[in-house]
């Protein structure tokens, strides 16, 4: 039996989370907008070893300014987060020790990977520079319009999820 | 009836499904999505293989979620609340799917809105402090140059003084007055652009102080007629008599803004005339509103460019015929508006130019018997009570001190003391008496203002109030606020010449 894991998308309005997901199952990126309300759910198998796959299920969350306010059932049987923020916007990640330190608080032994998206927008130097503003080391730095990283987040996450 | 009107307009969007312990479905009603007994719960969207965990709960459970999308195998969208119950006593599993979409496309366009102006305000927000952070660089990186040149300008146009005072053939004599000029010339752009930077950052205040305004125009209007018979050009001053003699206001810009206008008029005419009005307009209370201009027979303005004409850097001509920084106009306009006045320009091209300006002055009534304290420098030095005075220079640059000496030394009235660090100066001050202490600001160790609020708090006798003048190119008015409360008397600005050096020193001397 093929093995499946949940895994949720958090994180400020607007950072991209939707794009990092339709990046990873569609190869695609559009700049419009579109807000998400509730939640958007997509699979994607993924290969983990060469003769290992496993089916994500990828919740797309509507952003939230506080995590707190997350629909608990949304978090029910979740085996992996993902924590994404905009690196060109403070709002985005000024809670973000708090946040992180909130999620693993709660959710001790579920894998989480901390990403600030949106690198197409500034220069490397500039993330390199800045690690320390953003108050938590991120675990990537992606960008959905690009694809930089974004397989790699996935990937990563998903041989965390099956170890 | 009712039975019919119901099954006529009545749309159920609600679909009951029972499954088994594997996720199989049981039963379904098929209101939304078609499934077979047998189908697997999780074929209409993978958002029933996260409940997967609580199909063989033996437990009452009953979780709820909302606004789950889910896709019809008609590729229909539908937006849902979704129930999952599961039962103690072994009854089958069931799943209420809620269609509510219409409900949920309504809070998506209330959402898309809210969301884009939070976002829209926000990067807005960054924009303008990222404009701010590069407006302050370029200004502090103004302020900060223009003080490293000061430093050499002083030693030129010091030593310029000096040079002119010695032996020196008639040829000699001339390559010196080109040396001066070309300093004083660069030490005005020099001073424009700090000027501008001032402005701009609102760090520039306007002074009120009483002076006599007809003797400014007097002045300017013998200046410039001077000049004007120099370039063969006409130059009218229209003034009108009755505007007060006595006028309260900051002279120095005043003066400013007539001379860069005035300037301005006799770079661009080559034939015909510069003429300057004044005139009043009207009076009220203790205020008198008075119509300037600055009219031209020059090169004159395309219209296309008059918009831009008071911006900063802006020069219209692009073939270097007529130099400059292209500030003054930015600096009048800038200086004008501090004085809560308007300026407009009308202009004609190869006709001229006219510049039009509206100011009120505050004046005192009785104009006749207003008087202004006068007195000369020479008066200052004529009234010195000791034959040689002891003076500390304080400054780390050796041409600044270099210049300071030569130019006291020429005098014949002081001893001069030079320290070049700022921690060597308090215990100077304590072991020597002085009568006058010229402080540098920036200097190694510690800096001359703070030094001058140690030298007040020393329990030496004179301490208190022996006159300390800084030397400085830090001139903005939050600096010059700053000397004075930490005790300075005065301030000799960098570049200075011999003039000013001597006429700030005797003036402080008793």
């Amino acid at each position: 039996m093929k093995v499946s894991k949940k895994i949720i998308l958090l994180g400020h309005f607007g950072v991209g989370k939707s794009s990092l997901i339709r990046q990873f199952v569609e190869n695609s990126f559009t700049t419009d907008y579109k807000v998400t309300i509730g939640v958007h759910i997509l699979k994607k198998e993924v290969q983990i070893a060469p003769n290992e796959t496993i089916s994500l299920i990828i919740w797309d969350l509507e952003g939230y300014d506080d995590i707190k306010k997350t629909r608990a059932s949304y978090l029910l049987g979740t085996h992996g987060f993902i924590y994404v923020f905009d690196v060109t916007r403070p709002a985005t990640f000024q809670n973000l020790e708090d946040d992180i330190t909130y999620l693993t608080n709660q959710y001790a032994n579920t894998p989480l990977k901390v990403v600030g998206n949106k690198a197409d927008l500034v220069t490397k130097s500039y993330l390199k520079e800045n690690k320390a503003i953003f108050g938590v080391t991120p675990d990537f730095f992606t960008s959905a319009k690009t694809g930089d990283n974004v397989a790699d987040l996935f990937t990563t996450l998903a041989k965390e999820l099956v170890k | 009836m009712l039975e019919t009107y119901r099954g006529t307009y009545f749309h159920p969007r609600t679909q009951f499904i029972t499954i088994d312990k594997t996720g199989k479905v049981i039963e379904s009603d098929n209101i939304l999505f078609p499934l077979k007994k047998g189908d697997e719960i999780s074929s209409i969207n993978p958002f029933f293989e996260g409940l997967a965990s609580y199909f063989d709960s033996k437990e009452d459970n009953d979780i709820k979620f909302t606004c789950v999308h889910l896709e019809s195998k008609k590729k229909q969208q539908h937006t849902c609340d979704i129930e999952f119950k599961t039962f103690a006593n072994g009854q089958p599993s069931l799943v209420i799917i809620h269609d509510f979409s219409d409900h949920y496309e309504y809070y998506q366009e209330v959402a898309q809105s809210r969301n884009e102006s939070v976002i829209n305000s926000q990067i807005l927000e960054l924009q303008n402090k990222y404009l701010k952070e590069k407006e302050d660089f370029k200004n502090t990186f103004i302020a900060n140059f223009s003080h490293e040149l000061r430093n050499p300008l002083t030693g030129v146009t010091a030593f310029c003084s000096v040079l002119q005072k010695t032996d020196m053939s008639l040829e000699q004599q001339d390559y010196v007055e080109v040396i001066k000029s070309s300093g004083d010339h660069l030490k005005n752009m020099i001073g424009d652009i700090l000027e501008m930077s001032k402005i701009e950052v609102g760090k520039l205040t306007i002074d009120e102080e009483l002076f006599d305004f007809h003797k400014l125009i007097e002045m300017l209007a013998f200046t410039y007629t001077v000049k004007a018979k120099q370039k063969n050009i006409e130059f009218e001053v229209d003034f009108d008599d009755k505007i007060p003699k006595y006028i309260e206001g900051d002279k120095t810009r005043i003066k400013q803004v007539f001379e860069n206008l005035l300037e301005n008029a006799f770079k661009f005419t080559t034939t015909g005339k510069v003429t300057f009005t004044i005139k009043e307009n009207q009076r009220r209370a203790r205020k008198v509103n008075l119509n300037i201009s600055v009219k031209d027979t020059g090169i004159g303005i395309p219209s296309e460019k008059l918009d831009i004409i008071f911006n900063s850097f802006t020069q219209l001509d692009v073939t270097q015929k007529y130099s400059g920084t292209g500030l003054g106009l930015s600096i009048v306009k800038g200086l004008v508006e501090l004085m809560d006045g308007k300026i407009t320009v009308e202009s004609e091209e190869n006709v001229g130019s006219i510049f039009k300006m509206n100011i009120n002055f505050k004046y005192p009534i009785n104009q006749e018997n207003t008087s202004l304290e006068n007195k000369l420098d020479i008066e200052y030095k004529n009234s010195l009570s000791k034959e040689k005075y002891n003076i500390l220079l304080a400054e780390d640059s050796e041409l600044a001190q270099m210049a300071v000496l030569k130019i006291l030394s020429q005098e014949g009235h002081f001893y001069l003391d030079i320290i070049s660090n700022g921690e060597d100066v308090i215990e100077s001050v304590i072991h020597n008496e002085y009568d006058l202490i010229l402080m540098d600001i920036r200097m190694p160790g510690t800096h001359g203002d703070e030094l001058t609020k140690m030298i007040r708090s020393l329990p030496v006798q004179n301490c208190k109030t022996i006159p300390i003048l800084a030397l400085t190119a830090n001139l903005y008015d939050d600096d010059k606020k700053r000397y004075k409360k930490m005790g300075m008397n005065d301030i000799i600005e960098k570049p200075f010449d011999e003039t000013t050096l001597l006429s700030k020193i005797y003036k402080h001397l008793k």
